[in-house]
């Protein structure tokens, strides 16, 4: 086939997902709080793209990193009210608040995207394998999970925030040992790929000789931030594996899937693309939901101060600053600008994702019902 | 048109205002059921013998309409107009003077409450007084003559509507009432043919096989003796061992309960088994009426026909009516069967045909017969 | 004629867990002993009641599901089963015994001869609404068989997606369209073509016609005949619409609670069914005739439960012809006249 042919051919093809894609957005339009939501997300997301042009950074700084404004140390020790240099304000350290908004929302979005995505990925890998295969492995996978749920959220995540060693050694030759060791014992109990078999045993082989004689580590070294972010992944994940094996079940019995084997396909094919496609919707949704509560939990964190580091330009970090500067009713009112501010773009942000993780919820389950 | 029947329909039309746009559901039906008489009502998918029997009780569902026709039920030797009554006299109407079951009794069944307390539901609402009666006799013959019980239903008989008397049901444990009530619902199981009665009323719905709860479910309608009974159908999704069963009761139970039925099913060996009449639907229209033996032997309606040699016949060919049923939502002009149709002619495809009696107690819509006015 | 599939005493149970520990209490007897042979180019017709096992048997055969017992042999010469038959009857533990079982007994089948085995034997199913993905398009439904087992892909693999969605009566324009856009006949179709691209020899039709329109049946039915003949296949036509099997069949097995009652060709086993059940069956269908109507239910009573069948014959609770014999003992499958089996005691005794 000619190359104008082949294009018309692939705009064919994607013809009936446009037209699913445009019913969608209809229901979209129709529902005024979902672009309400939608809304409140794009602002953020256009302030976290011109951060630099809005809040420009001093050369030579780390732009996350919040600089204290000197000229004001020498005045006074609090807190100083919104002027014309300091549009928000600055908190006691003299740490521009407005600069920290906006730099805030840059990371509001690393973080809430980041956790959300390792908790999606660990979380969607166990529940399917456990919901698939069931029996003994879907025992053993659930009861693992039940003790991570079983323990309170925000307290396994300030244990492990501290718990994490802040360098971490990582053996990889003993990674590739075990991993190498696993999957030849699997190859050789099951026999599926003949031809992976032994390129494994040379990797194998070649891993434990490198073990015995001169062992790679490296050592990783975790910011604060990327202890909190792995821990509130770790919190996170066991959430998105009880909803997706219930999802898995309920998908696995149907009759496509067994037409699926019938015809020939493997597991993982089966797995990748008949299963997942069909329950990641109700995923969809709660991932919504979840960047928003995540964000809210990382400001948590930090405002007890087991978050990122002091100079971190984070709307907890900003919040946590403020505690002994609001100690009286009188104070609260006076530095009113330390908390509130930060405090409202935390709102916005949590508040533009439930919006929209609420719409979706709306208008994806008669889409599902119209199939 | 209306005297010798029960429940007369005339040129009823239902529309579904729907996002694809509106549904002609039903263009002018015209239907007529007497009293003890077995009216089967025949069609494809779709052509809207359900719509029919939920316009009868006033039960179509949002984004339907029913627009014009009209609607009677000769009770009592009054003629009512169904569709001017209101809201509470229907629901007079539903279960009492006209029941209806449907095709998965177990969708229909609540799954939390035993059969029992669901056909003891039935009977409380239409024949409360009756049972009233009946536990304040009970008490009376066990000696107990004047218990705070039996002042209860003395109560509720003569003032039912007074808060003193609710306030005094409220705590009143009703315990002979119930047992009234039991004893007429395992009558009532074993009348439909229940092995077991007793058992089997204490039983919860997915406890019971298709058949034993289609059964429950005829015994439920005809709790309170229904002069008609819509039956959409009831025996599709059941075996066809059990089906003939079902059939049987049916007959059976006509002779006891002498109601109407209306027996809606796609099947015509249902319909040559059951029916004394049969009604033929076709996308929206009844296009033929007749006595069951004459349909069979001389339909009229080339649909009907049709209908009639698609019946699988070993060693021939599978006939099938060529074409697909039109979408109602523009449904063609004139007769809506004139594409499919092989004796089409001119007019059909602009005038609407006519249902009109062509032989005694025969009615057919069609321009063969003269169906334009 | 040779026989593309035999099986012989085929079982297939579904356990019951229950209790604390979750053991095995009970076992559903979906399929308990099941022989019969398919002959090449036959269309074999299957019927019963809910519950009577014939889905379990289509799947099983297909190794869908894994038998607990029997035998299943897919175009095997007659030579070589006789001496399975032989063998196991003398001599079960030999090691030719298991040699022949491994290499031939597709019921001993897995991982890669069972994939190959896929691209010969094929099924479609009831409802074409669940048997479809609804997210998929309908050129990567067709193609599926070709891209997982590795016969074709890409190009070549449109090529024939196109061929055989012409032979089923679409075309080309509906390769890029979700199933949900078809109405219920036509996604009927696109399972047919997703079942036969890879050219199998024998499919296993569950119900193809009962989730679908009364007036689209003839023609299904009419395409199922068409194919049959265009591509040398042989069917297993599984149905509880005996006037459809009665038109499509060549051969007709009927179950009854796991085992075969009657096994014989179509007219013979309608014009003159001999046991008490297929009797029964038969007359409960109803025919539209008014004229014959009939005045009482051929059978009485309920079906009992799959998971503690009656002892001895299982239909013998019902039956109307019930000896003491058939309280204790299971009868077998005997030929009464040519080519016609019935498994029953009273019939047997005449």
């Amino acid at each position: 086939m000619d190359l104008s042919a082949k294009w018309k051919e692939l705009k064919v093809s994607w013809q009936p997902r446009i037209k699913e894609w445009k019913f969608m957005l209809k229901r979209i339009r129709e529902s005024p709080l979902a672009l309400i939501g939608i809304a409140i997300i794009i602002g953020f997301v256009i302030i976290a793209c011109l951060a630099p042009v809005l809040a420009p950074p001093q050369a030579g700084w780390d732009p996350f990193m919040l600089r204290p404004d000197k000229d004001l140390a020498i005045l006074t020790p609090d807190p100083t009210p919104p002027t014309t240099r300091h549009i928000f304000g600055t908190t006691a350290e003299k740490f521009d608040i407005y600069y920290g908004c906006i730099w805030g929302t840059i990371n509001a979005f690393r973080v809430g995207l980041i956790v959300v995505a390792i908790a999606l990925v660990i979380g969607v890998v166990l529940g399917t394998v456990a919901a698939y295969y069931g029996g003994l492995i879907d025992e053993i996978l659930m009861r693992f999970t039940d003790i991570i749920i079983a323990l309170p959220g925000l307290v396994l995540a300030m244990a492990l925030v501290i718990a994490f060693p802040t360098t971490i050694p990582l053996n990889i030759t003993l990674i590739i040992l075990v991993v190498s060791a696993v999957l030849s014992i699997y190859f050789a109990a099951f026999k599926p790929q003949r031809k992976y078999l032994l390129p494994n045993q040379i990797i194998l082989l070649i891993s434990l000789f490198l073990y015995l004689t001169n062992p790679i580590v490296i050592g990783l070294n975790m910011s604060k931030l990327d202890k909190v972010l792995i821990s509130l992944a770790i919190v996170g994940w066991p959430g998105y594996a009880r909803l997706i094996r219930g999802e898995v079940l309920r998908v696995k019995n149907e009759d496509y899937v067994e037409a699926a084997k019938a015809s020939g396909c493997s597991d993982l094919r089966i797995i990748i693309k008949h299963i997942l496609p069909n329950t990641v919707y109700p995923l969809l949704i709660v991932v919504t939901l979840d960047i928003g509560s995540i964000v809210l939990t990382a400001a948590a964190l930090s405002f007890l101060g087991i978050g990122a580091d002091p100079n971190f330009a984070d709307w907890g970090n900003i919040i946590s600053m403020s505690r002994t500067w609001i100690s009286s009713p009188e104070l609260l009112v006076r530095h009113y600008y330390t908390f509130l501010i930060p405090g409202i773009f935390i709102s916005l942000f949590v508040l533009g994702w439930n919006l929209l993780g609420d719409a979706l919820r709306d208008i994806l389950d008669p889409m599902i019902r119209r199939r | 048109m209306t005297e010798d029947s029960l429940v007369a329909v005339k040129n009823l039309v239902v529309k579904f205002y729907t996002y694809a746009g509106v549904v002609e559901a039903l263009d002018g039906v015209n239907l007529k059921i007497r009293p003890g008489e077995i009216l089967g009502l025949v069609g494809e998918t779709g052509c809207g013998k359900s719509v029919t029997s939920f316009s009868i009780l006033q039960l179509v569902p949002p984004p339907g309409r029913i627009e014009e026709g009209e609607i009677y039920l000769n009770v009592g030797g009054k003629t009512l107009d169904i569709r001017s009554l209101p809201k509470d006299a229907i629901r007079q109407i539903r279960g009492k003077d006209i029941a209806m079951i449907f095709q998965e009794p177990r969708a229909y069944l609540n799954p939390v409450y035993t059969v029992e307390t669901q056909i003891g539901e039935a009977l409380l609402t239409h024949r409360k007084n009756e049972f009233l009666q009946k536990a304040i006799e009970a008490l009376e013959k066990a000696g107990k003559k004047s218990s705070f019980e039996k002042r209860v239903y003395e109560r509720m008989l003569k003032k039912p509507k007074s808060l003193v008397t609710k306030i005094m049901a409220k705590f009143c444990r009703k315990k002979t009432l119930m047992k009234e009530v039991h004893k007429e619902v395992v009558e009532l199981l074993r009348s439909v043919e229940i092995a077991d009665p007793e058992r089997v009323a204490k039983m919860y719905p997915f406890e019971l096989s298709g058949g034993m709860a289609q059964r429950a479910v005829i015994a439920m309608a005809l709790s309170c003796q229904p002069l008609m009974l819509i039956a959409d159908e009831p025996t599709t999704n059941l075996d066809v061992t059990v089906q003939a069963q079902i059939l049987n009761l049916v007959r059976e139970l006509r002779k006891t309960f002498k109601s109407s039925i209306l027996y809606i099913t796609h099947d015509l060996g249902v319909i040559a088994e059951l029916c004394d009449r049969v009604a033929v639907m076709y996308a929206g229209n009844v296009v033929e009426s007749a006595d069951v033996y004459e349909l069979f032997e001389a339909p009229l309606h080339p649909y009907t026909k049709a209908l009639l040699e698609s019946i699988p016949k070993p060693g021939e060919e599978f006939k099938s009516i060529p074409g697909t049923v039109p979408s109602l939502i523009n449904p063609p002009k004139g007769c809506r069967f004139h594409d499919r149709c092989q004796y089409e002619m001119d007019v059909c495809r602009k005038i609407k045909p006519e249902f009109i009696e062509v032989k005694k107690d025969h009615f057919v819509a069609c321009h063969l017969y003269g169906g334009s006015k | 004629m040779s026989s593309i599939i035999t099986i012989r005493n085929l079982k297939k149970h579904y356990p019951i867990f229950g209790g604390v520990f979750k053991r095995r209490v009970a076992s559903v007897k979906a399929v308990d002993g099941v022989s019969l042979n398919i002959f090449k180019g036959e269309t074999f017709g299957l019927v019963g009641e809910s519950g009577c096992g014939k889905t379990t048997l289509g799947k099983t055969i297909l190794r869908l599901l894994k038998p607990d017992a029997g035998n299943i042999f897919f175009d095997v010469p007659e030579s070589i089963i006789n001496e399975v038959i032989e063998l196991e009857r003398t001599n079960p533990k030999s090691k030719r015994l298991k040699l022949l079982r491994s290499q031939y007994d597709i019921a001993t089948f897995s991982g890669e001869r069972l994939l190959r085995l896929r691209r010969r034997m094929q099924i479609v199913y009831q409802d074409p609404t669940t048997s479809l993905d609804p997210r998929m398009l309908v050129k990567d439904i067709v193609a599926e068989p070709l891209v997982a087992q590795g016969i074709a892909k890409g190009e070549e693999a449109r090529k024939l997606v196109v061929d055989i969605l012409k032979k089923v009566g679409l075309g080309e324009q509906h390769l890029y369209r979700f199933p949900h856009e078809f109405s219920g006949g036509q996604r009927q179709r696109i399972a047919i073509a997703r079942a036969l691209v890879c050219r199998p020899e024998f499919v296993v039709l569950d119900e193809p016609t009962s989730s679908v329109d009364v007036s689209v049946r003839a023609q299904l039915l009419n395409l199922f005949k068409d194919l049959q003949k265009e591509l040398n296949l042989t069917y297993m036509f599984i149905s509880h619409d005996l006037s459809i099997v009665e038109c499509i069949s060549d051969r007709v097995a009927i179950m009854y609670l796991g085992k075969i009652n009657e096994l014989a060709p179509t007219y013979k086993i309608f014009k003159n069914p001999m046991h008490p059940y297929s009797q029964a069956l038969i007359a409960s269908v109803p025919i539209p005739d008014p004229k014959k109507r009939k005045e009482r239910a051929p059978l009485t009573g309920e079906v009992p439960s799959p998971v503690n069948p009656p002892a001895g014959c299982r239909f013998h609770p019902r039956c109307p012809l019930v000896m003491d014999v058939c309280r204790k003992e299971e009868p077998q499958l005997f030929e009464v006249e040519k080519d016609h089996y019935v498994a029953c005691f009273a019939v047997a005794k005449r």
